[in-house]
């Protein structure tokens, strides 16, 4: 096993946080984790999003919202504490800041890398890739 | 209920947090702890049930013991 290569162009909050389950405890258990992120998953990241909960979704995202029972760490707080623990790297869509004028310092600070298409490749050539 | 004698030697409460909040907070305290140390995880979360015995057992730690309160499991594992 040489891990996984997550890339999520998704900015659903359903999607988000199954990746950053599955990503956190998958690099909590020493299984290498790459996640791209691209496209509107990367404007999910953005921190003014973050901070006002301005996500996309549906059922569940608007139950893990509302839901007092049920504390969801939100998928910046799982990616961020699994980073800690496990090898877990992100690396941020060169192209899709770019359309948008930003840098990785408008994201929540937990990219380790900006990257384009080829440096994704490269990185996840020894990985399997899972596209959300 | 049921109870045990297992005397933990750290005690993680993740009460109230949803999946995967209660292992991810078993795996970041047993990283760092010494081999023998044994914990004591409290979680509301059902899915604890299943996912820190598998996890348990991958990577080759012990399961001691998982408690019923009633309103909360306590899951007794020790680092190996």
């Amino acid at each position: 096993m040489t891990g996984y290569a997550i890339v999520l162009a998704s900015g659903e909050l359903e999607r988000l946080q199954a990746v950053a389950n599955i990503a956190s405890v998958a690099a909590a258990s020493d299984i290498p984790i790459d996640v791209f992120a691209t496209m509107d998953g990367l404007e999910a990241f953005d921190t003014e999003t973050v901070e006002n909960r301005a996500f996309e979704g549906g059922k569940i995202a608007q139950a893990m919202m509302e839901s007092e029972d049920i504390q969801v760490p939100l998928f910046t707080e799982s990616l961020g504490q699994a980073k800690e623990i496990g090898p877990l790297s992100m690396y941020a869509c060169e192209l899709s800041m770019d359309l948008l004028g930003k840098s990785v310092d408008d994201y929540a600070d937990l990219f380790d890398d900006v990257l384009g298409v080829s440096g994704f490749l490269t990185m996840a050539a020894d990985k399997q890739v899972i596209f959300v | 209920m049921s109870e045990t004698d297992i005397q933990s030697d750290v005690t993680i409460d993740s009460r109230g947090a949803g999946c995967p909040g209660p292992l991810m907070d078993l795996i970041g305290k047993v990283k760092t702890a010494d081999s023998g140390t044994v914990f004591e995880l409290q979680t509301t979360d059902s899915s604890s049930k299943n996912d820190v015995p598998e996890w348990v057992e991958k990577a080759n730690h012990e399961l001691l013991d998982v408690v019923d309160h009633d309103d909360y499991w306590s899951m007794f594992v020790r680092k190996s």
